[in-house]
Parts: C-alpha cells; sequence; structure tokens
C-alpha cells in the first residue's frame, strides 16, 4: 500500500494505546484520513505480552475517569467491529491482610463513590465463596470489583485497528520513523523509513506519538524529554490445574482476579490453568539509553529467583497452585514513570505534537486514553482534568538516572499500601534549596514536589523526623498542631522557595495580563493580586499571584508543581513581537514566609524598612533590604490566614536571611513550621488549592472564585460562565465542618451523603488546630449549599456528620491579615 | 537400565529470530533461551520410562557453554536423576557432540540414548545418527512411540507417507519426533528444588575431544518475506493468475 504524503494526523506506534487513539480520532470529522506508522508489527513492544488485566482500582480521580471510560469500550468493541476481544468480567478481589491496607480500600472507595465505579467491600468468608480455591483464614476483608476483568490484548488492539480502518484510517507496518520536524507554518512533517527501504514524509497537523519502550527516543526527535523508561515485568503460566479443571468442569463461572496486595501479586484464570503475576523488589529498568535496533516482539529471559516470595505467598494462598506446571515464564518490558501516571497531552511549548506514553497499564487505559485525548486533540477541549497525567507535571529534573530510579520504584510500589501522606525515597534529594541542610538539622522530615524538597513538618528535638504513614492520626499529627499554633500565637517560618516564579516585562505586558487572565490585574505598583486563567469551560486551569512590581514589570508567582504548565501556557501565548517578555526566575528567588502575630515584631528587627501597617498594606509588595541583603522582594500575602510576608530574596543571600531572622525571633517564639501545617491552615480559610478545589472539572464559578473574576472584560471561559449564571449552578464548592471525628482526619475525594444519595465528593480534609474544628471542601450539588444544611461524610468506610458552614472559619473577617 | 538423554539450550521458539549484523549468525545475548522441544520429549519419554519401572535412571547431558547450566536445572525440575555439563565456549557441530556423548556413554554404559531428533537452532538432525555410528548400536530415527520388551525395543518411526514399526536390541540409540509425547510442565517447587541439585561437570577437552570447525558459514540471511494476498474477482481470473503469474497450473 502506499503511504499518502498528507494526513490530518499521524500516530505513531501500534501498541493497543496508539490503536485506540487512531480508533478514536478518525470518528471525528476531518479526521477521517488519520494514519498510524508502526515500526514492525500491531502490538509488538509491550501489547502483545500483556496479561490484558483490567483494574478499575486507583487512587487518581483522573486515572479512574481513564479506566471506566475503557471498560466501557471494550464492552461494546465486539458489537461493533465484529472482532472478538475475550473480554471477561470475572470480577476483581484485592485481598487485605491488615487494617492498613483495609483502610487504603476503604479510602479508595471515596474515589470510586464519586466515579460510580461500582464494588463491594467483603468479608473473609465472601471471599471464600467467591474463590473456594483460596485460603481466607489470615484475611482482615477484601475489596471486590464486579465489573472487573481481563482482555485480549492482541485482540483488542485488532478490534481497535478494524474500527478505525472501517472510517477510512489507515495502518502501515514495518515503517518506522526515523524523524519529526515541525514546518515554519506550524506543520509537521513526519519522516519514514520502510522495512523494503523505502523512504518518504508525511506532513500532517497533528502528530500523537504512542511509542512506548521508544518514548525517549521519539521524545528526544522533537528535542524533549520525558521520564518513561520501561522496567520488566514478569508472569507465570501454568499448565492445566486438575484442582480447576475440576472445579470448573462443575459448571462453576470463572474465578474472579485474585489480587494480594501486601504480597504484591496478581493471580488469574488462563485455560484452567493460571497467570501469576507478582510486582517484585529489584526488577530493572530497561532501554534507558534506547531500544536495541532489532528488539522486536521479543522478551527477556526469567528470573524466577525474583519472584520466589510471590510465588510462595500464592502457593500458600491457593495450594493448588504449588502443584501446577510453569509452561511460561513471561518477562517483557513494561513503560513506566517516576510517579506512576502516563504521560499524556500536548508537548511542552510544542503546538500540535501530543504524548500517549508510559503506560504501565496501557491495555486498561488505551480506550479512555483515547477517547479523551482525541477529543482534546479535535475539538480542543474535553471533560478530563489531564493535569495529573500531563507531560508538563515533570520538568528537566526527570532526567535519565532520576527516571530508572524512580521508575524502578514505581514498580516496586505498584501493591504498596498508597498513603495519601507517602513521600518516596528513590532519587532523593535532588532539588535543594541553600538552607536545605540548615533545617535538616533543625528537624525537618521532607517531603518532595516536582523534585524539590520541601519540610513537611519539623521533628522537636529528640523526636525522629520520620513518617508513620497512615491513613489515620499518626505520628506527626501533634507537631503539625504546634506548628499551627505557632502561627496563631507567635510566629512561624517557612521556606517555600520551590514556587515558581515569572517576571513579565515589555510595554504591552499589562495588555497581555489582562488578556489572557480572567481577573483584574494590579494597576496601582506594589500591588498584588490572585489571578485566575480558565479553559473554555470555565474551569480553572492556573492560578497566579500577579504582582505590579513597576510601570511594565510584573511579577507572578504561583505553585511549585506548576512551572511547567505555567510556563508552556506563557510560551505559547506571549506575543512575539518582543512586546511583552517573560523571564523564568523560579531558581533565582527563594521564599520565606515570616507569619503570625509576632512576625512583624520580627521583621522590624532586621530591616530598616517601615513595615508598620500604614506604610506597608496587605496585599501590598516592596522592595526591601533584610540585614546586609538588598533586592528582597517582601509580599504582604500568605497562604495561611495570618500577618505576614512572603519574603521573596535573591537565592544567594538565602542562608544570611535565614539566620537574621531565626536569630530576631528567638525572643518572639518563632517556630518553623512546614507544608503540612499550611494544609491545615489553608482549608481553615477556605483557601482553594490548585489540583484540589481548583480544576478543570469544576468552573471557577463553582469553586466561588466570583470576586476573582471579572464578568466585565473579555476572557477565555466567560460565555460557559455567564452561561451557568443564567442556567444556575449544578454545583458548588463549600466548607463544611465534621464532626465525631477520633481516630482519622478530613481529606481529599470522601463522598458526601444525604442518607443513602451521593451529593457531593470532599476535594480536601483537614484537622484545623488554630480552631480546633475538623474541616473538609466540598463540592456539593447546589440544593444542599446553603449554610446549617447537614449531611454525611464518608471517611474510611464510617460516617460522620457534616454542615455547611460559613466560609473562612478562622478569622472570618481576615482581621489578622490586615492587622 | 540408565538412559541418557543429550540436551540443548536453544533460542525460546516463541521468540522472534533475528540475524546479526555482520551476518554471521543469529543474535543471542539477552534473548530468552530454553530446553530445544526435541530434547524436552527426549527427556519425558526416559523420565516416564522409568516411571513405568522399565529405566533405573535418567541423566542429562549437555554440551556447551557454562550458560547452559539452566537448561539442565530445567531437566532436574522435569524429573532427571543426573546432570552432566560438558563445559566448552567453542563453536560446535553436530560430530563434537555426537563424540562427546558417545565417550559419556562409555563411562555411563547406558541401556539407551534418547536424543531429540533434531535442535531447532541449526536443524542438522545428524547427532543422533553420528552417537549411534560411534558407539556401533543400532538406532531408530523418528520414533513417535516406543515400549520395551525383554530387551528389546519395539518402535514405531515416523517416514514418509506413514508409519513404520521396527524393533531392536539394547543398547540403542532412539531420536525423538514430534508425536512422541507431550513433554510435562515442571512445577514450582520441583524449579526451586533444581537449583539446588548438584550438576556433575567436566570441559570437552578434559573428555579428550577436539574440536575444530568444518562447516564455514558463508552467510545468513532472513528468509524473503511473504507478499500480500490479491483478492480476485471471479474464477476465471483466479486460473488466469494461477497459470501466467503463479505458473503452478
Amino acid at each position: 500500500m502506499t503511504i499518502k504524503n498528507q494526513a490530518r494526523a499521524v500516530v505513531i506506534g501500534g501498541g493497543v494505546v496508539g490503536a485506540s487513539i487512531l480508533y478514536h480520532l478518525t470518528k471525528y470529522k476531518g479526521f477521517e484520513d488519520s494514519v498510524l506508522l508502526e515500526r514492525t508489527e500491531l502490538t509488538a513492544g509491550s501489547t502483545w505480552h500483556a496479561a490484558g488485566l483490567l483494574p478499575l482500582f486507583n487512587m487518581s480521580y483522573t486515572v479512574g475517569k481513564i479506566h471506566k471510560n475503557t471498560i466501557d469500550l471494550y464492552n461494546s468493541l465486539e458489537k461493533e467491529t465484529g472482532q472478538e476481544v475475550s473480554f471477561r468480567q470475572t470480577g476483581n478481589l484485592r485481598l487485605a491482610t491488615n487494617q492498613d491496607r483495609m483502610d487504603e480500600y476503604k479510602k479508595y472507595v471515596g474515589t470510586a463513590n464519586t466515579l460510580g465505579v461500582p464494588f463491594e467491600l467483603i468479608t473473609p468468608s465472601e471471599v471464600k465463596k467467591l474463590w473456594p480455591l483460596a485460603e481466607v483464614d489470615d484475611l482482615v476483608g477484601a475489596l471486590y470489583h464486579p465489573t472487573d476483568g481481563h482482555v485480549a490484548p492482541v485482540d483488542v488492539t485488532q478490534a481497535l485497528a478494524k474500527g478505525a480502518r472501517s472510517r477510512g484510517g489507515t495502518i502501515h507496518l514495518y515503517t518506522e520513523v526515523v524523524d519529526i520536524k515541525q514546518k515554519a507554518n506550524d506543520e509537521w512533517e513526519v519522516f519514514y523509513k520502510t522495512r523494503d527501504g523505502e523512504q518518504g514524509s508525511i506532513t500532517c497537523e497533528h502528530v500523537i506519538s504512542a511509542t512506548g519502550n521508544y518514548a525517549r527516543q521519539t521524545a528526544s526527535m522533537v528535542g524533549q524529554r520525558i521520564p518513561v523508561i520501561p522496567v520488566e515485568h514478569q508472569y507465570i503460566v501454568t499448565d492445566e490445574v486438575p484442582e480447576l479443571a475440576q472445579y470448573r468442569e462443575q459448571g462453576n463461572k470463572e474465578l474472579p482476579v485474585l489480587r494480594e496486595s501486601d504480597a504484591q501479586y496478581y493471580l488469574r484464570e488462563e485455560r484452567r490453568g493460571y497467570i501469576l503475576g507478582p510486582y517484585e523488589k529489584g526488577a530493572p529498568a530497561r532501554f534507558e539509553d534506547g531500544v536495541p535496533e532489532t528488539f522486536g516482539k521479543e522478551l527477556f529471559p526469567g528470573d524466577l529467583e525474583r519472584l520466589m516470595p510471590h510465588v510462595e505467598a500464592a502457593m500458600k494462598r491457593v495450594p493448588s497452585f504449588s502443584s501446577a506446571g510453569v509452561k511460561d515464564i513471561i518477562n517483557g518490558p513494561i513503560a513506566y514513570t517516576p510517579d506512576g501516571n502516563p504521560v499524556v497531552g500536548e508537548a511542552y511549548g510544542l503546538k500540535n505534537f501530543w504524548f500517549a506514553e508510559g503506560f504501565s497499564f496501557g491495555v486498561t487505559a488505551a480506550g479512555g486514553v483515547g477517547h479523551y485525548l482525541s477529543e482534546l486533540i479535535t475539538q480542543g477541549d474535553t471533560d478530563l482534568d489531564f493535569n495529573p497525567i500531563s507531560p508538563l507535571r515533570f520538568g528537566d529534573f526527570a532526567g535519565r538516572n532520576y527516571s530508572i530510579v524512580k521508575n524502578e520504584e514505581c514498580y516496586d510500589h505498584v501493591f504498596i499500601t498508597h498513603f495519601e501522606d507517602e513521600e518516596r525515597p528513590a532519587g532523593r534529594p535532588l532539588k535543594t534549596t541553600p538552607v536545605y541542610d540548615k533545617l535538616k538539622m533543625m528537624g525537618a522530615c521532607f517531603g518532595a514536589r516536582y523534585g524539590w524538597e520541601r519540610p513537611n513538618w519539623f521533628a522537636p528535638k529528640g523526636v525522629e523526623p520520620k513518617d508513620i504513614n497512615s491513613f489515620r492520626r499518626t505520628n506527626y499529627r501533634p507537631y503539625v498542631a504546634q506548628e499551627c499554633l505557632a502561627m496563631r500565637d507567635s510566629a512561624g517560618l517557612m521556606d517555600l522557595s520551590g514556587f515558581t516564579k515569572f517576571e513579565i516585562t515589555g510595554d504591552k505586558s499589562h495588555e497581555w495580563l489582562d488578556s489572557v487572565v480572567a481577573s483584574r490585574v494590579p494597576t496601582k505598583n506594589g500591588r498584588s493580586s490572585l489571578a485566575y486563567i480558565l479553559d473554555k469551560t470555565g474551569g480553572v486551569k492556573h492560578e497566579w499571584t500577579i504582582t505590579k512590581v513597576s510601570d511594565n514589570h510584573y511579577y507572578i508567582v504561583s505553585g511549585a508543581g506548576m512551572e511547567r504548565i505555567d510556563e508552556d501556557f506563557i510560551k505559547r501565548n506571549i506575543p512575539t513581537d518582543g512586546s511583552a517578555t517573560y523571564r523564568n526566575v523560579t531558581t533565582q528567588y527563594g521564599v520565606f514566609v515570616l507569619a503570625g502575630p509576632n512576625s512583624r515584631k520580627i521583621l522590624e528587627k532586621i530591616t530598616n524598612a517601615d513595615v508598620s501597617n500604614d506604610a506597608f498594606k496587605w496585599l501590598t509588595q516592596q522592595t526591601i533590604e533584610v540585614g546586609y541583603a538588598p533586592d528582597v522582594r517582601a509580599m504582604r500575602v500568605n497562604f495561611i490566614g495570618e500577618l505576614g510576608w512572603e519574603l521573596h530574596h535573591p537565592i544567594e543571600y538565602q542562608n544570611h536571611i535565614f539566620d537574621k531572622i531565626w536569630k530576631a525571633g528567638q525572643e518572639f517564639d518563632l517556630r518553623l513550621v512546614g507544608i503540612r501545617a499550611m494544609e491545615s491552615m489553608r482549608i481553615e480559610k477556605s483557601y482553594r488549592m490548585p489540583g484540589h478545589e481548583l480544576t478543570r472539572e469544576y468552573s471557577a464559578l463553582e469553586a466561588g472564585l466570583d470576586r476573582f473574576i471579572d464578568m466585565n472584560k473579555d476572557f477565555v471561559g466567560k460565555k460557559a460562565l455567564q452561561k451557568q449564571q443564567t442556567e444556575g449552578l449544578k454545583k458548588k464548592l463549600v466548607q463544611m465542618e465534621v464532626f465525631g471525628l477520633q481516630d482519622r482526619d478530613t481529606g481529599p475525594n470522601e463522598p458526601i451523603f444525604d442518607g443513602e444519595k451521593l451529593v457531593g465528593r470532599a476535594s480536601s480534609g483537614a484537622y484545623g488546630h488554630r480552631t480546633d474544628r475538623a474541616f473538609s471542601m466540598c463540592y456539593l450539588e447546589s440544593k444542599y449549599v446553603s449554610i446549617g444544611t447537614e449531611l454525611e461524610i464518608e471517611i474510611l468506610g464510617d460516617r460522620f456528620k457534616a454542615i455547611v458552614v460559613e466560609e473562612s472559619p478562622y478569622d472570618t473577617k481576615n482581621e489578622r491579615l490586615r492587622g | 537400565m540408565r538412559v541418557i538423554v543429550p540436551i540443548k539450550k536453544v533460542i525460546d521458539s516463541n521468540m522472534q529470530i533475528r540475524i546479526k549484523a555482520d551476518k554471521t549468525g543469529v543474535e543471542d545475548s539477552g534473548v530468552k533461551m530454553a530446553m530445544n522441544p526435541f530434547c524436552e520429549i527426549a527427556l519425558e519419554e526416559a523420565i516416564r520410562l522409568k516411571e513405568a519401572g522399565k529405566a533405573t535412571e535418567v541423566v542429562a547431558v549437555c554440551v556447551g557453554n557454562q550458560k547452559s547450566e539452566d537448561v539442565l536445572r530445567s531437566a532436574f525440575a522435569m524429573g532427571a536423576d543426573r546432570c552432566i555439563l560438558i563445559v566448552t565456549e567453542n563453536k560446535i557441530e553436530p560430530i563434537d557432540v555426537a563424540k562427546t556423548i558417545a565417550t559419556v556413554a562409555r563411562h555411563e554404559t547406558p541401556g539407551l540414548i534418547i536424543t531429540g531428533k533434531q535442535t531447532i537452532d541449526d536443524d542438522n538432525n545428524q547427532t543422533g545418527q553420528m552417537i549411534s555410528a560411534l558407539l556401533g548400536w543400532p538406532q531408530i530415527t523418528f520414533a513417535s512411540e516406543i515400549s520395551l520388551e525383554n530387551d528389546k525395543i519395539i518402535s514405531r518411526r515416523e517416514i514418509d507417507g506413514g508409519a513404520q514399526k521396527v524393533e531392536s536390541k539394547l543398547p540403542a540409540v532412539i531420536t525423538a519426533d514430534l508425536r512422541l509425547n507431550e513433554p510435562r510442565y515442571a512445577s514450582l517447587p520441583n524449579i526451586m528444588k533444581a537449583k539446588k541439585r548438584t550438576i556433575e561437570s567436566a570441559t570437552i577437552e578434559q573428555m579428550g575431544i577436539e574440536t575444530k570447525s568444518r562447516i564455514k558459514i558463508i552467510n545468513i540471511e532472513e528468509p524473503p518475506q511473504r507478499k500480500a494476498g490479491v483478492k480476485v474477482s471471479d474464477v476465471k481470473e483466479l486460473i488466469e493468475k494461477l497459470k501466467n503469474e503463479a505458473k503452478v497450473i
């Protein structure tokens, strides 16, 4: 078949993900002619040796939504295409042998509830009924997904290919992409070489990279770095097992997939035998320097030794497994990323170049990713928050060596209990601020965000700065409480140097900022304000603190994980004629937060600037000297709701400034404060957090940002907001107080009920130590949002009374902030 | 009666074979390896003879590099009683293997040597026959069924156009055909036990065998790619194509 030289979109890679993208793209008008290029055969790489499992269990809301969409597609695919896909909804059992694990399931149930994924929490005797060939005596319980199951990955890929072809899509096998170039008019040219040596190129509008093991190689063709490196995954296929065969011959249904998370393996039926897939320690990353030229549909030698602890656990759980003959040990490469989520979305700064890479559960994700990504490509928007899977969540810090250790760690953690307060140790510390060593000596227990080490909490003398992870109240809680109280009663100091920071300058800088944000841009020098950038549906994409430093000079600050997301947006939108330009100054400025009622007294001692309330008002900024350090941008803003300053300082003065503050603070009971205390305090103030309250799933109005949105100007998303204003909001963010908690606190993703009816979900939650009350920030159906409404919140499987309260329950009138 | 089964390690039959860039051979580094399937059949048959009380000991012998140990572990896991590795890092040909096995046989005095009919890497189909000649023992090639009766072996062998029933005295050499049996899969506990077993070992030089290449490989190439088929509209066109294009009628 001759390869045409023009197409609307070119998909690279014929695994299940690439095939699904082509399948979905061809559903859209104008995209029917899309082309897929595959270097060898469909499914070569990882799809062909995938175990085909479809687990809905996932702690991430975005990924959970993708998986759910996949199941719906696979249910109908056979009927649509006539291609058998062997979709068996056998159900899936996740066993728990301890309370932490059961807590994890109960926590997950919140996400499952809000996604509408069917599940049951069941007892050991119910497990025995579903899986009579398993021993259950040592179990605490299990999580049962009745709609989970497995599918034949090769058949699914063929079915997707068939569906795509029937609508006009073409697939070229043995056609390797050798280069990708963007033309001056933004079109892409994809250069290929066929097996017969034929060379050519396709010019297209969109390129989608779904190249699995080759992800980093493909990315480097367009100058990108993505942290996708495969890790070996093995599974054992057994011969027929007499006990199982007998059980099935008695007319019983196929057994559900069995997952013993605490022993890190899955076990499922395969032709009257078993497939056992462990996630073992020590599985090595592969292809970190590229896939060897010749690697096609191949496997690595099995390493049974590594699997033995899991095999022994499986033998205990399922005794008939021990007598089974081992037919095969499949050991193949599976793509991984440092956080286990795939890398999907438009590449950093590149128009119309899309990644769909890094799938460690590719068969489970393919359907949903094809759906949402194709909608995003063809329609410009889709109903999914891409941030958790965006290529932009990683920066340059995620290089080769970091990715190797993180991806191996991620593989090793597939079945490790996913505590919300977990901080994984591999590849750290990577990005540190100058005061890192000092903070460490002073008891900091660090977490990492976007590669930055940030103190989560500080251990007093004699206490080990180490988390004991739990879904319930745990070791660090009393110290977090003390940090909050210090902020309320004396003063606290935080290092938030990881903040993303930009400078915008030029004649048109105000005009440009005003054109992209939905908020008012400060007009007076030295004023700061919050500004939001929305998408077409009115959902929140960016939250920026914009400070007007001087005429034609603005300073933008946002969260630590937002650097790439923000810079990508700026790059794509800032005028190209130089009338407004930006500079990323993230690593040039450090940030301390000095706050609390004594903060002014401390600052007065170390600066000559007048920091009285008259001379330095709330929401203003001045450039001052601290000690001997000049050019410190002091801003009277903070995320905790106390009198205080953010001190943005040239990074080289950081140690000097820290020492000055710390020394001056001694007589005022200054205490070091970490991220976890900040989280508690911001929730007491109802401050919204990007990724939690602020996502593209909810509009700015639903998020209650009304006072920050300027409806008198034009901005992206305005129409959607106007429509919501006239039609009324379906859901809205509220502050709820939760009662009766003894051993646990509120957190994100918990479901809210009115009787048995699910009426909302928590986006964040924390115990407010300053107010001594438990709070949750929740999105509720509009009829429940009036103050005083009493509902129930489910936390770790139990229901608690929750009442809608006024926003900002701590210092509602902001008197402390203004004081 | 002792049974000797020669074993060879080859690239797993499910793997796609790729040719080395210099075209001198196939790429085997980092590729999944396994016991040659015909060797597995031979070993299975030996184990069955033992299980039936017709043999007393099954000895698996491998001639190959140190890494070939893996396949002998698999032989242990399937049920071999002893395993012998004759180590050589040299490139070896069927005659080298045959000489080595014959030497081992002179030491071990087996009643039967069962080999696979061929290995799936080089497809020589020579080793069994050569062993038989070197030892001066009768051979039954392509056996698809065997039974032992009163110091005699009765076997059905696969031949062109059908099957042949033959009989031979012992000791003898048998080469196993595909249909002789379906080999068992080792269970996990047996695989683990096999890891701890001792493999007897000697170098090929210690056996007094001198290896030297008699065959020069000039070039190895992939078979030509199959061309995609075409749909014909009617019988007439089909006949026309068969006659003029395919030239088969």
